[in-house]
């Protein structure tokens, strides 16, 4: 089966530094793939590659077959690629539903129906509509985070990309996440996660990428990936 | 475009306030009350269009009165050269100073904050030398001359008061349609933009473009207020476009405050009659006018409608709301 991200060689430099060098990755349909790696081995770098943030040094991205490399991120966008930000998360001086009715707003004309027809469905969704008269900037961390979700989602796309979901979240916040992205492969959305939280992954993802240094050392299976030695040491230090 | 009775309702005083504006004839002013209040409202014609720049998408043009000022030449060469009427000119000078907005627009909005404030004051002032220096086409620093009369359905417009209610007009039709816009989808995606343009960009929103288009569209008003004002007039001259005239405009639109419908009206009225209520000589303004700038930007953020908005709900809520803009702080403070 063709897989719905073909990466190949992706790599970036930033001056003298080498964020990447020379990713292969694949996100095959329908899974839930972990991307992980200790600080500043380049996993956000190559989000911000993949979504057009950052023009690539070199290398190829492939989604669904369609060359996408160095696309403006709006037009990455429309392709069919969602993304959410460690950061920026919502539009904090606007409304919750006026939020999720922008995002919707954009989206690719193509791709069939959205399991959440409207707004307020996707606020049901995940679990926000009680709020959806607040402005964004007074919404706890944990609820900005789920809104920075729905943003995503409402771009109706079929490959989702996540950039630490999980950080700054308490544990029910983060297990009430995890039960909203396990749903999204039933929906029709792939999704890949980068995170160095290791038991979100263990609950997420049923295969693991590891990247160390701006290169790819380890792919494949959850269990077989953090057993390997190599992943142990550059990563966990020996021991998890 | 569906627009809630809710957001029908934000109009309507706009709307009551605009219809007493318009008797005021009946009170019978004096000349020179009644060419204050004209001049005041073909500012209050673009302060609209700025409005949707700054207050929707957050982009401050410190040199829209050279818009302006492209608007009333493009009115004054098209009656001498082509015998072109002020009904005519209309549509044109509108089209003129959007071209000229998107000329300017597209090179500057590529660098983004203060920097575009630099671009754009820098081309207000190079639109101010371009017409000194354009020699008999442009009437060089004396100006052009625009003598034409205004007339619609044959009656003569050129009277004081006729001119004051049609401007009245105008200015209905410039709130009207910047409402519009603040409602449309088009104002939401401005918007998103203003608030993040990073995470515009990721939901799809072709962030470059719609900065260009917020620019060209307060083109077309500032260019709808040039024609209105070299009518008006009756003689243009370059300094009145220069940098000095552009700084009064965004003066204007930041104390009357932009996001709010009102706003725009209420800083066009209070930068033209306040001189002329408190008996201050030009010099005496400025320091107002500045002294005025300071206290907006750090007491009334929203700018004075805002402010007037919150003291209003303040009160009837029994305690003071936190402002809506400072209500932003907490979710980044946290990143």
């Amino acid at each position: 089966m063709r897989p719905i991200l073909a990466i190949s060689g992706l790599s970036k430099q930033f001056g003298g530094v080498t964020a990447l060098a020379g990713v292969d990755l694949t996100v095959e349909e329908g899974e839930i793939l972990g991307v992980v790696g200790p600080n500043g081995s380049g996993k956000t770098t190559l989000f911000n590659v993949v979504t057009g943030v950052h023009k690539p040094s070199g290398g190829t991205v492939l989604f669904r077959g369609r060359d996408i490399t160095g696309l403006a991120p709006h037009a990455i966008s429309r392709t069919g690629i969602g993304y959410t930000f460690q950061q920026a998360m919502a539009f904090a001086g606007l409304g919750v539903l006026e939020n999720v009715q922008i995002a919707g707003e954009h989206a690719r004309a193509t791709g069939g129906a959205s399991p959440w027809p409207t707004p307020q469905a996707l606020l049901d969704f995940v679990g926000l509509s009680a709020l959806a008269g607040e402005k964004a900037g007074v919404l706890p961390f944990g609820s900005l985070r789920l809104l920075g979700l729905a943003l995503a989602l409402a771009t109706r796309p079929s490959l989702l990309l996540l950039d630490e979901p999980a950080a700054g979240l308490n544990d029910r916040e983060t297990s009430a996440l995890v039960g909203l992205v396990r749903q999204l492969p039933g929906h029709g959305i792939t999704v890949c996660v980068i995170d160095h939280d290791m038991k979100l992954m263990q609950m997420l993802c049923r295969r693991l990428a590891v990247l160390d240094f701006g290169s790819k050392i380890a792919d494949g299976p959850t269990e077989a990936v953090l057993a390997d030695p190599k992943v142990l040491d550059v990563y966990l230090g020996g021991e998890l | 475009m569906s627009i809630a009775p809710k957001a029908l309702r934000s109009l309507l005083p706009v709307l009551v306030i605009l219809a007493l504006i318009a008797l005021v004839p009946l009170a019978s002013p004096s000349n020179r009350f009644l060419s204050l209040a004209i001049s005041a409202g073909i500012n209050v014609i673009a302060l609209y269009g700025l409005s949707v720049l700054f207050g929707q998408t957050g982009i401050l043009s410190m040199g829209h009165a050279a818009l302006v000022g492209v608007g009333a030449y493009a009115s004054a060469i098209l009656a001498r050269d082509f015998g072109v009427g002020f009904w005519l000119a209309l549509p044109v000078a509108a089209i003129a100073s959007a071209v000229f907005a998107m000329i300017v627009g597209i090179p500057s909005l590529r660098v983004g904050g203060h920097h575009f404030v630099i671009m754009t004051f820098a081309f207000g002032q190079l639109v101010a030398i371009v017409l000194t220096n354009g020699g008999d086409y442009t009437g060089a620093a004396t100006g052009l001359d625009l003598t034409d009369h205004v007339t619609l359905f044959d009656a003569d417009m050129t009277d004081l008061t006729r001119y004051y209610l049609m401007v009245v007009a105008f200015v209905t039709a410039a709130a009207v349609a910047s409402w519009a816009i603040i409602h449309s989808s088009y104002g939401r995606t401005l918007r998103a933009i203003r608030e993040n343009e990073k995470l515009a960009a990721s939901l799809g929103i072709n962030v470059g473009r719609h900065k260009i288009g917020a620019f060209v569209v307060s083109g077309v008003f500032a260019g709808i207020s040039g024609v209105l004002l070299a009518y008006f007039l009756g003689h243009i001259s370059p300094s009145q476009f220069s940098s000095f005239p552009s700084i009064y405009l965004a003066l204007m639109v930041m104390i009357g405050g932009a996001r709010l419908i009102e706003g725009p009206l209420a800083g066009g009225i209070l930068v033209a009659f306040l001189p002329e209520v408190l008996n201050l000589d030009p010099v005496q303004s400025r320091i107002v006018y500045g002294v005025c700038l300071i206290a907006v930007i750090m007491l009334l953020p929203d700018g004075l409608i805002g402010g007037i908005v919150r003291a209003l709900r303040g009160l009837f809520a029994g305690k003071p709301k936190p402002e809506t803009e400072r209500e932003t702080a907490p979710s980044e403070a946290r990143q």
